[in-house]
């Protein structure tokens, strides 16, 4: 089921930029020109950010709004980057971060 | 680096309309926001604004942000978006990074309208993701446009638990159970009762045990607490839900002013740490002003009126105009502001039971425990009453600054008369039309039509409807009572929208004569 709201009742259909595709740990996902990744990653279904440095325990989106730094993940090799108030681009490159490494953690 | 008259920190309902008040009085007046767009909260606010007209009832959140924002460009307001204010020192001076680059301001003045970050609570499996504020949702749905999950269960009770719950199930998402540790509804009881008659479960003095899953959530348990806020052994419910929404209040973000050695207290009943201030929003700092949610947590109509005192204030500390205009528009501004602070949800009252309306009308118990007014407390109230014909029945139990019906009505079949809190009572003297403009212009969709006498044996509800799809004339499914709970057959007889309604459909369906007054929703067959 997707998670776009085609048609709202108040705020009826919302405007979005161009459809773009972007890399999501090696995956072609489809998303919006200016959308935050975020937003993108969760209408693709895609709950899980990053995992902890310590607990290696996951992370998703939290806030959405640029606070918590719970969604950030490593974007065109940057890690670090809160992708809920990171406009997504075509061709962009999206991976799950460990810790602060692309890498899992039993490669690093 | 550069000077303005007065820098405004945070472009949401109060700073706008700071800055557009002191605009107007000849400033030069910028506005930073961290965000990429301005407007603060309010664009993320669809439902209809309560109070009079002063304070922009009946009017969409959005809207209000779009007006806003018009009127500022029209003043020549500059706002810097995506500009992040990291310090406030002294003589005023800012330190801003916008992309990646510091600045330095200095204003003459300084307006902190920041506002207030959500509170969280911590629960086994909090971190899950899938658990997400009460705001993450509804920047995902109504800015994005994407649902935040699609079974969903809510934490909390006051206004933005039950608001957002509502939007979540306008968006297409199915709330499972909105939940709270205390034992009575927070929030206005008609916020509530618009989510309990769409059939979601209340239950008040429970709170989350823990969110399960591995990877991310897959499912929530609830238990009672005592009178102590301790769990109840044996009392645990699961629900399948792959999202849980924490709607557990609100902190000033007051760390500028900290920073700028403003004195601060610590006080719960404005949410935490907030500057202390004078009436004008003017802290122990001369020129530094605070207006909305970061000197004391309210709701956007109260932050855009101590915005605009602040900006008349600034203008006036700058010498651009003086004592008596300050003076006679603060007048007028602290009557529009106390009329929002009164009645039972007034900042004195917060976490007090109260038991009788103004009226003397015993409260309903049912709508603070389970979200709707029970069938044998609603016939108590002044609005719900019977005649021959269609008639207004408006299910308006507490005393709340609002009364947008008592002007709707072109026949004035309804008054509130001047004390904005009073429960609106119907003038059985004046002949209702059927028009619906009251239904629709209840930003608490508490009024319904009601006709007892269409046809033998049947009778019409016209009800207020915000969902797609927008059901079709002669459709056949089912009336709901006030908890959700389907209690007859229903055809939809006439839908009706018009560009007055606002977004706010009025939905006519027939129903056997004894349901006329409990059927409250309708669902279709499918």
């Amino acid at each position: 089921m997707s998670r776009r709201i085609a048609e709202h009742p108040i705020l009826g259909v919302q405007e979005k930029g161009e459809k773009v595709t972007f890399l999501c740990d090696g995956e072609i996902l489809e998303g919006y020109e200016g959308e935050p990744i975020a937003a993108a990653l969760r209408a693709a279904g895609i709950m899980k950010h990053r995992y902890t440095k310590k607990e290696h325990t996951p992370r998703g989106i939290f806030c959405a709004i640029g606070r918590c730094t719970d969604c950030v993940m490593i974007v065109d090799g940057k890690p670090n980057i809160r992708t809920c108030v990171t406009p997504l681009k075509q061709g962009m490159k999206v991976q799950t971060q460990y810790g602060v490494s692309p890498k899992p953690f039993e490669k690093q | 680096m550069k000077r303005y008259d007065l820098i405004v920190v945070g472009a949401g309902p109060s700073g706008l309309s700071a800055a557009i008040e002191g605009a107007k009085r000849g400033l030069q007046v910028v506005v930073f926001d961290e965000n990429e767009k301005p407007g603060g909260q309010l664009f993320k606010q669809i439902h209809k604004f309560f109070g009079s007209k002063e304070h922009k009832a009946k009017i969409r959140g959005f809207v209000i942000g779009e007006q806003l924002l018009k009127e500022a460009s029209e003043l020549g307001v500059k706002v810097v978006l995506n500009a992040t204010v990291t310090g406030l020192y002294m003589d005023k001076e800012l330190v801003v990074k916008i992309a990646d680059t510091i600045y330095h301001y200095k204003g003459d003045a300084i307006l902190i309208a920041t506002g207030a970050a959500e509170n969280m609570v911590t629960f086994e499996g909090w971190t899950l993701p899938g658990v997400i504020g009460a705001g993450a949702a509804q920047t995902m749905m109504n800015l994005h446009g994407v649902k935040p999950g699609n079974r969903i269960l809510m934490l909390g009770s006051g206004n933005v638990g039950l608001v957002v719950s509502f939007q979540l199930l306008q968006c297409g998402c199915e709330v499972a159970a909105l939940v709270d540790a205390a034992p009575r509804v927070g929030g206005y009881g008609v916020h509530a009762a618009k989510v309990a008659r769409c059939g979601v479960p209340f239950y008040l003095s429970h709170t989350i045990v823990k969110a399960e899953g591995e990877e991310c959530v897959t499912g929530v348990t609830i238990a009672e607490v005592d009178k102590k806020f301790q769990f109840i052994p044996g009392t645990e419910k699961h629900f399948d839900v792959d999202t849980i929404c924490l709607a557990v209040g609100l902190s000033p973000m007051s760390q500028l002013l900290k920073i700028a050695g403003c004195e601060m207290e610590d006080n719960p009943k404005r949410g935490g740490q907030v500057p202390i201030c004078n009436e004008y929003g003017e802290t122990s700092i001369k020129g530094i002003f605070v207006a909305g949610d970061v000197s004391g947590v309210e709701e956007a109509s109260s932050a855009m009126i101590e915005g605009r005192i602040a900006g008349i204030a600034a203008a006036q500390y700058l010498g651009y105009i003086g004592i008596e205009e300050l003076e006679e528009k603060f007048e007028e501004n602290k009557a529009a502001l106390e009329g929002l602070r009164q009645g039972m949800f007034a900042p004195e009252n917060r976490g007090k039971l109260i038991e009788r309306t103004e009226e003397g009308i015993p409260v309903s118990m049912n709508l603070l425990t389970k979200g709707y007014i029970a069938e044998d407390e609603i016939e108590r109230y002044p609005g719900v009453t019977h005649r021959a014909g269609i008639h207004p029945v408006m299910e308006c139990s507490q005393n709340i600054p609002c009364n947008p019906c008592q002007d709707a009505c072109p026949r004035h079949c309804i008054q509130i008369g001047s004390h904005i809190t009073s429960l609106p009572v119907v003038d059985e003297s004046a002949q209702c039309v059927g028009c619906g403009l009251c239904v629709a212009a209840c930003s608490g969709q508490a009024i319904f039509l009601v006709q007892e006498d269409y046809e033998p044996g049947y009778g019409t509800v016209t009800i207020p409807y915000e969902f797609l799809p927008l059901p079709q004339k002669g459709e056949k499914g089912y009336g709901l009572d006030r908890s959700g709970q389907r209690v007859c057959e229903a055809q939809v007889m006439e839908v009706k929208t018009a560009k007055t309604f606002d977004h706010t459909n009025l939905l006519t369906i027939r129903v056997p004569v004894d349901m006329v007054g409990k059927a409250r929703f309708y669902r279709k067959i499918f």
